[in-house]
């Protein structure tokens, strides 16, 4: 049922010996992190910043940076799929900001709510083959049986949150590409963190306890 | 804004983690982690949480000049590493200057032995510092009674006038950082460790304050450099 959970954890074994030995300054250990984790966390750049060129400098920086601070990574504290994950993320969205400041996006539809001239830019509307955030949502619980806390969550609030999620919108990008007022798209947002959150915890707990 | 709260906490820390907090918001949050343990720990929850769902997205094959490219600016700043110490001729291949912002704590640490050697604690610069060209850490090291606590920039810190850098100890206990006191710009500074101002402390940090130091006990300005330890 949590077999993508169980996944992770198993290749973050691995990787977390990579990332000890890459930490005393081991090249090929980092050679071998590089080849097994790459392709993840190009596949996660892609599909927040869409521009192939600057994805490959990112994913250049990531690793760049996962070098200097591998020594800093603590296996007691993070899985190292999910801190690698983590700053790969963290790469995109900054550079989707930085973005902003270069004509080479289209005006969607300048919906408008007044405040917060940060969440009112621009979005890029997905047009390709690749499985749109939803289909990637119920993958994922498929295979970490969040399938049952999804189906608490309203078909909008889990739109808003895999919009948000994967493509790493703002709340005025989801509000815009969902076509409702700001306030609505943070609260569906946070509602569905919200039920999310109560519904893995309780899931983890009876994981614990039955074994 | 308390942000030991912590349904607060956790609250942001979703955001951030989902993506839904861009620009500025970010960037102040990622230069509050090193000295907010509550903070820290909301984030770290919801990456185990959230990033899992990353697995469902196919992997793509980067391009092998990639790795090419990243192979050859390891090479530029190679360095052998056999020690704690030696490892620093890696960081003096940065340049001079810290400026302000946030992310890795990159952390040497020995930890104390019969003998009790010196704790090396290397503070990273964070942020928007750690972007800005020639950013440089700032070695501290704990003598092994753990009595004084000696701070080295690896380059002199140009900070600006009127400003000062003040140095902390984050507890791992969220109970908020303790002022180890303020640090002389461009050199090292020797810091008499009264009782047990470490005990339970994890990380170190340095923040931009007002000359003289915080006027509220807390860090007010920006979080500049950090490094994590363990003693």
């Amino acid at each position: 049922m949590v077999k993508a959970t169980a996944d992770w954890s198993e290749r973050s074994h691995d990787l977390s010996r990579l990332l000890a030995r890459a930490g005393l300054g081991d090249r090929a250990a980092f050679a071998t992190l590089y080849e097994r984790t790459s392709s993840h966390l190009f596949a996660v750049v892609l599909r927040i910043n869409r521009d192939r060129a600057q994805a490959e400098d990112i994913l250049q920086e990531v690793y760049v940076n996962v070098w200097r601070a591998a020594s800093s990574f603590d296996a007691a504290q993070s899985q190292p799929l999910t801190w690698l994950t983590s700053i790969a993320r963290n790469r995109a969205i900054d550079s989707l900001r930085r973005q902003q400041t270069q004509p080479r996006m289209r005006a969607a539809s300048a919906f408008a709510d007044g405040g917060e001239s940060e969440d009112d830019d621009v979005y890029e509307t997905v047009a390709d083959d690749a499985p749109g955030p939803l289909e990637l949502l119920s993958r994922a619980a498929d295979a970490r049986s969040l399938a049952a806390c999804m189906d608490q969550l309203a078909a909008t609030q889990r739109q808003s949150l895999a919009l948000a999620f994967f493509q790493g919108l703002s709340h005025g990008e989801v509000a815009a590409q969902m076509r409702q007022p700001l306030g609505t798209i943070k609260s569906w947002v946070r509602r569905a963190l919200v039920a999310l959150k109560s519904c893995l915890d309780t899931a983890v707990q009876r994981d614990s306890s039955g074994r | 804004m308390d942000y030991g709260k912590s349904d607060l906490a956790d609250a942001l820390a979703a955001e951030y983690v989902l993506g839904t907090m861009h620009g500025g918001a970010r960037r102040r949050f990622e230069a509050l982690l090193p000295a907010h343990v509550a903070l820290r720990r909301a984030t770290a929850a919801w990456q185990e949480r959230l990033l899992p769902l990353t697995a469902a997205i196919d992997p793509v094959e980067p391009p092998g000049e990639v790795w090419r490219k990243i192979s050859d600016r390891l090479d530029r700043r190679k360095s052998v590493v056999t020690g704690a110490w030696q490892r620093l001729s890696f960081w003096r291949g940065f340049a001079a200057l810290a400026s302000v912002a946030a992310i890795g704590l990159a952390v040497l640490l020995a930890s104390p032995r019969p003998g009790a050697p010196p704790i090396v604690v290397v503070l990273a610069p964070t942020g928007a510092a750690a972007s800005a060209p020639g950013a440089a850490p700032i070695v501290a090291s704990i003598s092994g009674d753990g009595a004084t606590l000696v701070t080295r920039p690896i380059v002199p810190v140009a900070a600006q006038p009127n400003l000062a850098l003040e140095l902390w100890a984050v507890p791992t206990d969220g109970t908020g950082p303790r002022s180890l006191g303020v640090l002389p710009t461009g050199a090292g500074a020797t810091v008499a460790l009264r009782g047990k101002v470490l005990a339970g402390v994890d990380t170190l940090a340095v923040s931009v304050e007002p000359p003289g130091g915080s006027p509220t006990g807390k860090p007010t300005g920006p979080i500049v450099y950090a490094g994590k330890f363990s003693l």
